[in-house]
């Protein structure tokens, strides 16, 4: 299956185009919370078949971290944060740049030294995991007038089929995609690379690709 | 990945093993001293079925834990699909009571007797620990079909390593029967 199965080519670049704002809050999320000047490319947004979606991410048996978080609202089903492992030490290393800048020491930020206060990484990701999923819901609520809550997140850091298992599973007996937004986000030189899986229930991805439609209509007429 | 080589003295080709991915709902049966790999094993679970004496063995990566509760889209779990070519990508080895009885019939077209076939399970794993409310328990679900079909089928089970809240990959030796288990931050372990 490919992106146009599920959305058709107007639809997939106005959803590219409300991923893009919430990429931008998403970027001024990120700059307030670690304390520097974070820019974001615009990203990158496909519509997946479930069981080649492990593939798009890397290689499937190398350590990833993976923030699940479920929705409800008008749209149901599920939502990962996905952090590769290299860009998960540039995540913390900045986290504790900005926490030891608050106590008054300074350290450069190029240098992405791994040594991650002990607890640190899983609460920093989860938390990033959080604060994204609420700026992409925003967007989404802003365009689409769709109300959508995320629960309370968890994290597991595995191989990333391994984590992505049981959505996979769930989906495969039906027509069903997975949106994928990767995300890279811009700190001088260094890249960070993110990605946000978006699996909607069965029933669900039928009001997201109708509410999508809509809100493109209001638009083009608008 | 084909690694066969002459031997310099006698120039006789020796036999050596090639390494076969099996991908999540696929399954595989050889009588060759092949390796077959499954890599990041989270709720699915891996049996390997294994002939002791004639080292003929098959390998399926299990996705779900009943064919009767679940609605495939293009046929029922691949019953119909009698092609040998598509063996590999048969349905039937996506749902553990198809799957299991598709390796037994694998092994046993290629000579093997039922009585010698053994069988290792592997994967069913709550990859999310603290998402028990919501999360499906798959992993549980799968582990337990294997069982239930695996005492039915009156196949011995040798090794186990299931459950948890970690990911696993797994490589198995057709030439012994071995079976590695691999996860991250973990010892390798055999079974």
């Amino acid at each position: 299956m490919d992106d146009k199965e599920m959305l058709s080519e107007e639809q997939l670049d106005f959803l590219r185009e409300m991923m893009n704002i919430g990429a931008g809050n998403a970027a001024t999320a990120l700059s307030q919370m670690l304390h520097c000047e974070m820019n974001v490319e615009i990203p990158v947004v496909h519509v997946l078949a479930p069981r080649e979606t492990p593939s798009v991410l890397g290689d499937p048996s190398l350590p990833t971290a993976c923030v699940r978080m479920g929705m409800v609202g008008d749209v149901t089903g599920e939502l990962y944060f996905v952090v590769p492992d290299e860009d998960k030490v540039k995540l913390i290393h900045l986290t504790e740049r900005a926490m030891l800048r608050g106590i008054g020491v300074s350290s450069p930020i190029h240098r992405f030294s791994a040594s991650p206060l002990p607890g640190l990484d899983l609460s920093v990701l989860t938390e990033i995991g959080n604060i994204l999923a609420g700026v992409y819901f925003t967007a989404i609520h802003d365009f689409c007038k769709l109300n959508i809550c995320h629960s309370v997140p968890t994290i597991a850091i595995d191989m990333i089929q391994s984590l992505l298992d049981e959505p996979i599973v769930a989906l495969s007996s039906e027509v069903q995609g997975i949106i994928l937004i990767e995300n890279r986000f811009v700190l001088g030189e260094n890249h960070i690379r993110t990605f946000l899986l978006v699996v909607p229930a069965v029933q669900s991805m039928k009001v997201l690709v109708d509410s999508i439609e809509q809100a493109r209509m209001a638009c083009s007429e608008g | 990945m084909k690694d066969e080589s002459r031997n310099e003295k006698t120039g006789i080709r020796d036999r050596k093993s090639e390494v076969l991915q099996v991908r999540m709902g696929e399954g595989i049966v050889t009588g060759e001293p092949h390796i077959i790999s499954s890599l990041g094993l989270g709720s699915c679970v891996v049996v390997t079925l294994y002939d002791i004496y004639l080292r003929i063995g098959g390998l399926a990566h299990i996705m779900l834990p009943d064919s009767s509760q679940i609605r495939m889209r293009n046929d029922d779990c691949g019953m119909r699909n009698n092609n040998p070519k598509s063996e590999i990508r048969n349905r039937r080895y996506q749902c553990a009571d198809t799957a299991i009885v598709a390796l037994l019939e694998g092994l046993q077209r290629k000579g093997a007797m039922r009585q010698d076939i053994v069988a290792k399970i592997v994967g069913g794993a709550r990859m999310f620990s603290d998402y028990e409310s919501v999360s499906t328990g798959i992993g549980e679900q799968n582990i337990a079909s294997v069982r239930n079909i695996l005492k039915r089928e009156r196949i011995s089970v040798l090794g186990e390593h299931v459950g948890g809240h970690h990911g696993r990959s797994v490589e198995f030796h057709l030439s012994s029967g071995r079976l590695i288990v691999k996860a991250i931050g973990k010892a390798d372990r055999e079974i």
